[in-house]
């Protein structure tokens, strides 16, 4: 059976029309007939995207009975979706048809209206040759699945899954600790400014565990992820329990936290050695179990020293919270003895809350002084530092506090690996756009919140949690449905040779070995369609579907005739 | 006489250069400088891929022995292609094929790669105008005549 092509040119009101000779074309394009072994019909139109013209397009390719169409328009930037949705209408499959951009790429960039004219011939003529090389293909809908899961019950973790419950989502709640609350619950006070303390947190807590809709699973860590937004399969397992929970879901929210950066490794620090030189947590903990900071050989400190930014250089970004949390630590110092010495060494004070400045003021009120210095090393518990006017100093302590650079938590790497969402230089998950999406990923369905998005304090780790809830439940609608991507790319079994160049390049790790058959599978679910592994392919046996290697030469054949 | 036919010949040149332009950025850009109204050198003619990595090394060949003078592969900035890397790929993939070409006796400049995000329409226009520019003055693609083409 012939092709019959059905070739329509919109006038775009005067902005084709007046830049390009249509007519000409529609006299030129039926030479193509006998060339290609097809049959053409070939027409004008006023305008093809206005309900006029969707209802002719969706006529003329019942009444011709077209295989294939073409369309000499606008970018299909602006009405791909327009006409696709005329052809789903009909018989026509949508990758049976395209259009061609001779507005923006000819009548608007080309004065001379006969170079134009020639111009969007060639356009069209190669339009009209992709085409007879296009395949139907078939479009799948999915149910959603609306339930999470959310990796890390700190306080992103839980306040993601309280804002999902309200909405009667199913949250599944994954931990690896054995109790939840994350960092915050194991503090000894929150900021003056966060009203309430730790009693706030474990609120929280008991509102999750009391929860119908979250089912927490303590001491369990994700094994295995397949699939894309709306449909996740996900592995939950425990370390030694030979039993795993398959759960689906429709979105995943990553809230695995900060750690802190190891002092022990860092130049002029004495933090492994001395028993009075212990970190910032250290200090939490301690004053959360004792309500008191303590000297490990016994009795109180007389004077401490609190030292900012240790390992920022190295790190290379300001951890923000930790300026904030120090101040905090020399006020429980200050309550336990108001005649204590308490010098803070910083490097310029990151204050960035409204009320961080005030607090701040209110400690040196309290007699904290603050010290900012260039240079500072640490020899036992006596403190070495260059001031800002140059001169150098030492001072001795009965303690010193650290504050460790923030860094991603443990395990975070393989976890990336894991959900296929690529990290940036920090080392903390890379979110799609700063801007424009900050809790999303490249990988659409999964989102990051909480201090693993970047170091924050809890105020915003809420924020983060509250904002992935919101796109969750926004794209996430129960009974709605979801078309993943079909343009994505396929492996011919009899060409693959099994090398695994092609699993190499492709950054969503899409494309897995299967040992029976010694060749490689893309999984279709997971494959975005950009192609970079039909390049990397030595075999020819990629095939990436609607860029086929025949679509792009065919097209570009007609391009320089 | 032989010297006449070929400015003659030269004079009548009119380059056919296939532009492989990702679908995010620099498509995105062509049509900012068509809706800017900007003059563009009608010798390229645009095809879209999905990214450029998809631009493989016999895309290219094919096209250069196809009868193409030209070929320019554009993308994302490095960084923000949409696919995360697949621009590092094609630049890669660009490198090789440099040497390639040269090997084969075609001018390398035939082959040109350029990072043009969806903003810089500007920058599109003087790209391709320069690059055909470029083109013309290096005459014909040497495999046409070589293989009488
Ligand atoms: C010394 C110190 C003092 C601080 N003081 C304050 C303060 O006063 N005010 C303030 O706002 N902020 C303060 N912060 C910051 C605060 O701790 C964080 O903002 C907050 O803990 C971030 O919450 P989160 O849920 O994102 O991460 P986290 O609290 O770190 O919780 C992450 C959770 O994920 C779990 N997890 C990690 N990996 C996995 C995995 N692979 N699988 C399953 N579970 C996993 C962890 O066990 C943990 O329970 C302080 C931080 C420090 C270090
Ligand atoms: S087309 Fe892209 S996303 Fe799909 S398998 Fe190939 S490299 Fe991976
Ligand atoms: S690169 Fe080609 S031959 Fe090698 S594993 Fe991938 S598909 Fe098979
Ligand atoms: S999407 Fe533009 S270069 Fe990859």
């Amino acid at each position: 059976m012939k092709a019959k092509v059905g070739v329509y040119v919109c006038e775009c009101g005067p902005n084709i029309s007046e830049k390009v000779d249509i007519d000409k074309i529609l006299e030129t394009l039926p030479g193509l007939e006998e060339y290609r072994e097809i049959e053409l019909v070939v027409k004008r139109f006023g305008l093809l995207c206005s309900g006029d013209g969707k209802t002719f397009l969706e006529d003329e390719i019942n009444n011709n009975g077209l295989t294939h169409l073409v369309l000499g328009a606008c970018s299909p930037r602006d009405h791909d979706k327009t006409f696709i949705g005329v052809c789903k209408k009909t018989s026509l499959n949508p990758f049976l048809y395209k259009i061609i951009n001779i507005r923006e790429h000819c009548a608007w960039i080309i004065s001379d209206k006969d170079k134009a004219t020639e111009k969007a011939i060639t356009y069209i003529r190669a339009g009209i040759n992709r085409v007879l090389f296009q395949s139907a293909l078939l479009e799948k809908k999915l149910d959603i699945n609306p339930d999470v899961l959310i990796i890390g019950g700190g306080i992103a973790g839980m306040e993601a899954a309280l804002s999902l419950a309200a909405r009667d989502r199913t949250v599944y709640l994954v931990e690896k600790d054995d109790h939840l609350g994350g960092k915050a619950v194991l503090l000894g006070g929150l900021l003056p400014r966060q009203g309430g303390g730790p009693a706030k947190i474990r609120e929280k807590i008991e509102s999750v565990l009391g929860n119908d809709m979250i089912k927490v699973y303590l001491e369990s860590e994700l094994e295995g992820v397949i699939g894309f937004l709306g449909n996740f399969e996900v592995i939950v397992g425990s370390p030694g329990d030979e039993e795993k929970k398959d759960l689906k879901v429709g979105a995943i929210i990553v809230a695995t936290g900060s750690g802190l950066a190891d002092p022990a490794i860092l130049e002029g620090l004495d933090y492994s050695k001395t028993d009075e030189v212990i970190t910032s947590m250290d200090a939490e903990r301690m004053f959360s179990k004792e309500g008191k900071i303590s000297l490990k050989s016994g009795g109180d400190p007389k004077s401490v020293a609190l030292i900012h930014c240790v390992g920022r250089e190295e790190k290379g970004y300001c951890s923000r919270i930790c300026c904030n949390y120090m101040i905090k630590i020399a006020g429980y110092l200050k309550d336990q003895s108001a005649d204590m010495k308490v010098t803070e060494f910083h490097r310029g004070l990151c204050l960035p809350d409204k009320a961080d400045q005030g607090f701040q003021k209110e400690a040196e009120g309290r007699g904290v002084e603050f010290k900012r210095v260039r240079e500072l090393t640490i020899t036992g518990t006596n403190v070495r530092y260059e001031g800002m006017d140059g001169k150098s100093e030492g001072l001795k302590f009965d303690m010193v506090i650290l504050a460790p650079a923030l860094e991603p938590s443990e395990g975070t790497e393989g976890m990336a690996d894991l959900l296929g969402v690529p990290l940036s230089e920090s080392g903390y998950y890379q979110e799609i756009h700063q801007t424009t999406n900050p809790v999303a990923t490249s990988i659409e369905g999964v989102f990051v919140v909480g201090a693993a998005h970047s170091p924050k304090g809890i105020t915003d780790s809420m924020l983060f949690a509250q904002a992935s809830a919101g796109k969750i439940l926004s794209q996430l609608i129960p009974g709605g449905k979801i078309t993943p991507e079909i343009k994505v790319s396929e492996i011919l079994e009899a060409y693959c040779t099994g090398c695994g160049n092609c699993l190499d390049v492709c950054v969503y790790g899409a494309i897995y070995y299967d040992e029976g058959r010694g060749i490689s599978v893309v999984n279709e679910a997971v494959c975005r369609g950009c192609g970079n592994c039909f390049g990397s392919c030595p075999s020819g046996a990629l095939r990436t579907k609607h860029f086929t290697n025949t679509q792009l030469y065919e097209e570009m054949r007609e391009a320089i005739r | 006489m032989q010297e006449k036919m070929e400015n003659q010949e030269l004079d009548q040149f009119k380059p056919k250069i296939v532009g492989f332009l990702c679908n995010w950025c620099t498509y995105a850009a062509a049509d900012l400088a068509g809706s800017s109204k900007m003059e563009i050198d009608p010798a390229l003619t645009v095809i879209r891929v999905m990214c450029s990595s998809r631009v493989d090394h016999n895309l290219v060949l094919t096209t250069f022995f196809s009868g193409a003078d030209g070929v320019l592969i554009a993308g994302c900035h490095p960084g923000d292609c949409h696919y995360g890397a697949g621009n590092y790929y094609a630049r890669r993939r660009y490198a090789l094929l440099k040497k390639v070409m040269e090997s084969l006796g075609l001018e390398s400049e035939r082959l040109k790669l350029s990072w043009i995000s969806a903003a810089e329409g500007n920058r599109y226009a003087e790209v391709v105008n320069s690059f055909s520019e470029k083109i013309r003055q290096l005459g014909p693609n040497p495999i046409n005549k070589m293989s009488g083409l």
